[in-house]
């Protein structure tokens, strides 16, 4: 037992200027997928919950490909259909990949959201005077922001896992470093090992820092 | 103040009104009574245009009204509403809450939208709860903010939709002695209610809504003690 504990220590000693190098890396396709994930899927759930039938027809199109498609064929498509016809980096093939990805997802969870905040809310705007738009810029949106934040907190932790896939067009995110260490090494076993705990570390500092968040919201309104 | 002419109301096959006709003076207090599903939230909710007529004609203020040609926001603003579950915005401050509407439809400066507010936290007893959030409040406080809140963009006329229905029995009063204030003030009010006692010292008439007609219209002494309708008989027998 110490020897793997050794072994785990020698590869983490020997690779870690290299991760973080690429954790770097993971953090910018992770930060670029939830961002354009976001405005992708603000626009959708605009989409879904518009009274035009073309709209909501295009949105559940995308949404309905999206989710019934592996993220990995998504990569795949992605860099062979695009980087070949425009000239594009592996890093942004990647990373549009994933914002296209959770943008379906993260449409849900606004549409969700929206529609789940109660009607008597749009009901005491409107018998205000205030208008539709009014009403759901001050009274509606609000609130389904608050409401959609801890199911976008859980998508954020899934795309900084997903990242890893974008390996497979070879960026140098952490996972295609721990393939090559493990490779190279032949100390597959250690190499995953350290990765694993990259990754683990990785999502618990972001967990906290959601919490947080969450419970300075709660503090605010309760 | 307000006028309903024939009005027709029906979700799918349901007709809830069956050609309702109605006149509210200015200055007066109409309580609408009736058993649940008689259609007096509905009547209620349609001068306020939260829900559609089919059919019909609804005067507010001397302007007959066409929903599909007018701007409905600025008719709302003219016809405040009352709710059952209060429907206060939890993410807004009490005081926020009521300068809300103000501010964002009638572009009143903050400054002075916050003392309007204050006057009428004031009115109902609640300016010590300016700064806090909704979920803090007790059931008939919210209430009282709810009224602040749809008095301050100053309408014509207050619906009342079941006010007190959802609050605990203790805290019915509170609600009802503002309500009070409001109509002895001059006030012109619609209110959908169970409150027996109320209607009996509060209300210039009371109307009998049963499945989709009035069925009876009188002032609240001929109401109780001279009913003409079985129907109104019956249901004061019940409430009483």
């Amino acid at each position: 037992m110490p020897d793997l504990f050794i072994d785990v220590y020698d590869v983490f000693m020997r690779t870690y200027p290299g991760f973080l190098e690429a954790t770097v890396v993971t953090l910018q396709l992770t930060a670029i997928g939830v961002i354009l994930g976001t405005l992708i899927g603000l626009i959708f759930a605009l989409m879904k919950i518009s009274g035009s039938k073309i709209l909501r027809g295009i949105a559940n199109l995308y949404i309905t490909v999206i989710r019934g498609t592996p993220l990995i064929v998504q990569i795949m498509f992605l860099y062979f259909g695009i980087v070949e016809i425009y000239t594009m980096s592996n890093f942004w093939a990647g990373a549009i990949a994933l914002g296209v990805h959770n943008g379906a997802y993260i449409a849900e969870i606004f549409r969700g959201a929206i529609q789940g905040v109660d009607p008597g809310q749009r009901e005491a705007s409107l018998s205000l005077g205030m208008n539709r738009k009014q009403t759901m810029q001050r009274i509606v949106f609000p609130q389904a922001l608050r409401r959609s934040i801890p199911p976008l907190g859980n998508q954020f932790i899934i795309t900084l896992k997903d990242s890893s896939l974008v390996y497979i067009i070879g960026v140098a995110e952490i996972f295609s470093l721990a393939n090559r260490e493990a490779a190279q090494s032949y100390q597959p076993f250690e190499s995953f090992l350290v990765v694993a705990l990259y990754y683990l570390v990785l999502v618990m500092i972001f967990t906290f820092l959601l919490r947080l968040y969450e419970n300075k919201l709660d503090v605010d309104k309760a | 103040m307000i006028v309903g002419k024939n009005i027709h109301k029906s979700f799918g096959d349901l007709e809830v009104l069956k050609g309702v006709d109605l006149h509210v003076k200015p200055q007066e207090v109409v309580v609408l009574v009736g058993v649940s599903g008689s259609g007096k939230s509905t009547l209620l909710r349609c001068f306020n245009f939260l829900e559609m007529i089919n059919s019909g004609e609804i005067t507010i203020d001397g302007h007959t009204i066409n929903p599909k040609k007018e701007d409905l926001a600025k008719i709302r603003a003219e016809v405040g509403m009352v709710f059952q579950h209060f429907n206060l915005f939890p993410h807004k401050t009490v005081l926020e809450n009521v300068i809300e509407a103000p501010v964002t439809v009638k572009k009143m400066k903050k400054e002075e939208a916050k003392k309007l507010g204050m006057n009428l936290l004031r009115k109902v007893g609640l300016e010590d709860k300016a700064d806090v959030y909704p979920s803090k409040l007790s059931g008939g406080q919210k209430q009282r903010v709810a009224i602040a809140r749809s008095l301050a963009m100053e309408p014509k006329v207050m619906l009342f939709d079941e006010p007190t229905s959802a609050l605990d029995p203790e805290l019915v009063g509170e609600v009802l002695q503002v309500m009070k204030q409001l109509a002895e003030e001059g006030m012109t009010m619609v209110v959908v209610t169970h409150e027996m006692k109320f209607a009996k010292e509060v209300a210039d008439r009371i109307i009998m809504i049963d499945q989709g007609t009035i069925i009876e219209s009188a002032d609240p002494k001929n109401f109780f003690e001279n009913p003409q309708n079985e129907r109104t008989k019956q249901f004061i027998q019940l409430v009483e």
